[in-house]
């Protein structure tokens, strides 16, 4: 599944580690969701979206 | 670019030289224990003549368990260290809660060394052991045991989903490879085809199983 995190947080300066952080998540965790080796579980997606406030389709869009 | 020209980049990376810092680490542990074992060997405290290929193999886990344990422990009182060494992509040090987790994952991490040492090391120094000796040490691995599934269970409360996940496929990979491949050896044996299994021989099996796939899975999931 391919996701904008990295576009989303590069354009408000946030580090991995500040991601993490308002996630309440490791930093490893967001690098593992913005390199695609890992999809979110539902409720970190929905988390993620109400981060950014936009929906999740829009952040994680399904590769098929 | 030929992997001998990419070495050198790789190892001016955060990643790489901490790679190359827990390299270090490991040769001078190993080469220590070798020493070690070969001087009680020598002084007749312990003979590793008896032991068979489950306990070399259990020994060398618990050896790397008890190492990796120790120096995570260790670099868990510095929350800089913390965050350079266990997390070298962050660029901050680790805060008091993530110092505390990396204590706890080297809590378990020794506990499960030295568990799975003391009945190696037991035969290797007394082959049979007296009953006392062994009650008192199976009591020690039985306390060791219960305090380690406590430490785990804060662990896994403790982790993240990322964290969790790996735990969780890691389990579901071991189950299946092993349960074919004890089941096939089983069939083996019980048609006299196969050499019997002790429950250490299995058990050992699946330590290095667990621990080769746990670092697979990590990886795979950018956790390595």
């Amino acid at each position: 599944m391919k996701n904008r995190l990295k576009v989303l947080r590069a354009e408000r300066d946030w580090s991995q580690a500040d991601l993490a952080d308002r996630l309440e998540v490791s930093r490893q965790t967001v690098n593992a969701l913005e390199t695609g080796k890992y999809d979110p579980s539902l409720p970190l997606a929905f988390k993620i979206a109400r981060l950014f406030d936009q929906s999740i389709e829009t952040i994680f869009q399904d590769e098929a | 670019m030929t992997v001998a020209s990419k070495f050198p980049k790789f190892f001016a990376t955060p990643k790489g030289r901490v790679v190359a810092g827990l390299s270090l680490a490991g040769g001078v542990v190993g080469f220590s224990a070798g020493m070690l074992i070969g001087k009680l060997e020598k002084g007749g405290a312990l003979s590793l003549e008896t032991l068979g290929w489950s306990d070399i193999l259990s020994g060398l886990i618990a050896l790397m368990l008890i190492a990796t344990g120790l120096m995570v422990l260790l670099v868990s009182f510095s929350r800089k260290a913390s965050g350079r060494l266990l997390d070298p992509l962050s660029q901050r040090d680790a805060t008091r809660a993530q110092a505390s987790y990396y204590r706890q994952q080297g809590v378990v991490a020794l506990l499960a060394g030295l568990m799975l040492s003391a009945p190696v090391l037991l035969l290797a120094a007394q082959d049979p052991p007296p009953f006392e000796l062994a009650a008192a040490v199976m009591t020690g691995i039985v306390a060791l045991f219960l305090l380690q599934t406590l430490v785990n269970l804060t662990l896994w409360f403790r982790s993240d989903e990322l964290v969790r996940r790996v735990i969780s496929e890691t389990g579901a990979v071991t189950f299946w490879i092993l349960q074919g491949a004890l089941f096939l050896w089983a069939a083996g044996e019980k048609l006299s085809l196969l050499p019997a299994l002790s429950l250490w021989d299995a058990v050992s099996l699946m330590m290095a199983a667990y621990l080769l796939i746990s670092a697979l899975v990590s990886g795979r999931r950018g956790l390595g």
